[in-house]
C-alpha cells in the first residue's frame, strides 16, 4: 500500500488558451483551457457528459457572455488538486494533479530540453 | 464565525507547527477518546496543543473535557481546558439537538473552525475526524497544512477493512500516515493475564501492509468510559494508569516522528 515518489508541478502559468505545467520529473506540459472546462470532473459534470447530447439545450446568459473558457482563479486545494474558477461561473471541479498530468500533451522533457541546449 | 472569503486570512492556522489528523474508516473504535488523551499527553510533555473535533454531527470534545454549550457572543473562542485550545460544535449546539446538514454546510463548519477561529501559537493541533471518508475528511485535507494522520483501529479485521479505506483516502491526497494506533487492544486482568478480547495483531497487520509504523497499542481501561462521561480524560484524572502511561509513551513516539517533520510542501501558486 506504500506510495510511489509525489509526482507535483514546480511551475503553472497560463500562455494564451493554454495552461503550461513544469513538474518534477523533468517534463513540460501543456492543455487548453477548453479541454480542461470540457473535461471538468465534478459530479455534475461527469453525470451531463455521460448522458447523450440535447441538441435543444439553451445556453444560460453567463455562458453566452462568458464567451471562450477562461479561468478566473486557479487555487491550490491541499497538496493533491487545483480547483478552477471558470468566466462562466462554475467552480466545482478539483483537478487531481494526476488528472492534469493526463489531461495534458506533453511539450518537452527534461532529456530534450538538454539535448536541444 | 465565517467561512474564509474575502477578507479572511489566506492561509489555515499560521501559528500552528504540526496539524495532525486523527482518522479511522470505522465508527466506535475510539477516535475521539484517542484524540482528546492524545492531545492531553502532548501537552503533559510541555507542548501547546490545540484540539479541533472536525466531527460535526456528533461532537464528543465537549463531554469528555467537562463542557457544554456556551454563548457565543460572549465565550471566545477557542475554550481553554486542561491546558488545551478546544473548538466543537457541540459549544455552539444544544447536545440534544440534531445537527441536520448537508455536505457544503459541513464543509463551511469545518472551514469556519480552521480560518476564523484564532488559534495562535501552538506546537501541535489535534484533529479529531468523523468516520468514514466524506465531506470533514475532504475539506480538511484541502484547506489545512496537514503534517500528518494517525489511523486509530481496533484489532478485529471488520475495523482494518475501514482503517484501510480512511489510509487510502489519506495516501490519495496526499497526506503522509505517520502511523497506525491500535486502540482497545488487549486487557490486563486483575490476575495479571493479558486477555485479547477483540482478537490481537490487527494493528501491526495493517501498520506492516502499509509501510507506517505501529504508533502505539492502548489497553483496554473500563475507567476511559467513566472519565468521559465525567468530563475529565484518562490522561488527566489516573495519570499513573497503565493506559495513561501508554498515551505518554505514544505522544512521545508522535514528538519523535514530528519532530523533524515539517507539513508537505504546499502547491505552487498558478501564475494566470
Amino acid at each position: 500500500m506504500s506510495g510511489s515518489p509525489v509526482l507535483r508541478p514546480v511551475k503553472l502559468k497560463r500562455e494564451g488558451d493554454q495552461l503550461v505545467i513544469d513538474w518534477s520529473d523533468g517534463i513540460r506540459t501543456a492543455v487548453t483551457w477548453q479541454t480542461l472546462r470540457q473535461q471538468c470532473p465534478c459530479a455534475a459534470c461527469q453525470e451531463q457528459r455521460a448522458k447523450p447530447p440535447d441538441p435543444f439545450r439553451v445556453l444560460s446568459p453567463r455562458e453566452l457572455a462568458a464567451g471562450a473558457p477562461s479561468p478566473v482563479q486557479m487555487l491550490p486545494r491541499g497538496y493533491y488538486a487545483y480547483q478552477i474558477i471558470w468566466n462562466d461561473g462554475h467552480d466545482t471541479g478539483i483537478y487531481t494533479l494526476e488528472n492534469l498530468r493526463k489531461m495534458s500533451q506533453v511539450v518537452s522533457s527534461a532529456s530534450t530540453a538538454k539535448s536541444s541546449s | 464565525m465565517q467561512p474564509p472569503g474575502p477578507g479572511m486570512p489566506a492561509k489555515a492556522l499560521p501559528g500552528v507547527r504540526h496539524v495532525l489528523a486523527v482518522a479511522s474508516g470505522k465508527g466506535g473504535v475510539g477516535k475521539s477518546t484517542v484524540a482528546a488523551n492524545l492531545a492531553l499527553a502532548l501537552h503533559k510533555l510541555g507542548h501547546s496543543v490545540g484540539l479541533m473535533d472536525a466531527d460535526i454531527y456528533g461532537p464528543s470534545v465537549p463531554m469528555m473535557m467537562g463542557l457544554g454549550t456556551v454563548d457565543q457572543r460572549t465565550t471566545p473562542f477557542p475554550i481553554l481546558k486542561y491546558g488545551l485550545k478546544l473548538m466543537s460544535m457541540g459549544f455552539m449546539v444544544d447536545p440534544n439537538q440534531a445537527i441536520i446538514w448537508r455536505g457544503p454546510k459541513v464543509a463551511q463548519a469545518v472551514q469556519a473552525f480552521l480560518f476564523s477561529v484564532d488559534w495562535g501559537v501552538l506546537d501541535y493541533l489535534v484533529i479529531d475526524l468523523p468516520p468514514g471518508t466524506g465531506d470533514a475528511q475532504l475539506t480538511l485535507t484541502q484547506s489545512a497544512p496537514l503534517t500528518g494522520a494517525v489511523i486509530v483501529t481496533t484489532p478485529q479485521d471488520i475495523s482494518l477493512i475501514d482503517a484501510r479505506k480512511g489510509l487510502r483516502m489519506f495516501r490519495e491526497v496526499k497526506v503522509p500516515v505517520l502511523g497506525i494506533i491500535e486502540n482497545m487492544s488487549h486487557f490486563i486482568g486483575d490476575d495479571g493475564k493479558r486477555y485479547d478480547i477483540f482478537r490481537t495483531g490487527g494493528g501491526k497487520k495493517l501498520a506492516q501492509e502499509a509501510g507506517v509504523p505501529l504508533l502505539g497499542e492502548l489497553p483496554i481501561d473500563p475507567r476511559v468510559a467513566e472519565c468521559s462521561d465525567q468530563g475529565e480524560p484518562i490522561v488527566s484524572k489516573y495519570p499513573d494508569a497503565p493506559i495513561a502511561v501508554a498515551y505518554l509513551t505514544l505522544a512521545q513516539t508522535i514528538a519523535h516522528e514530528t519532530q523533524n517533520r515539517q507539513a508537505p510542501e504546499a502547491l505552487p501558486e498558478v501564475q494566470l
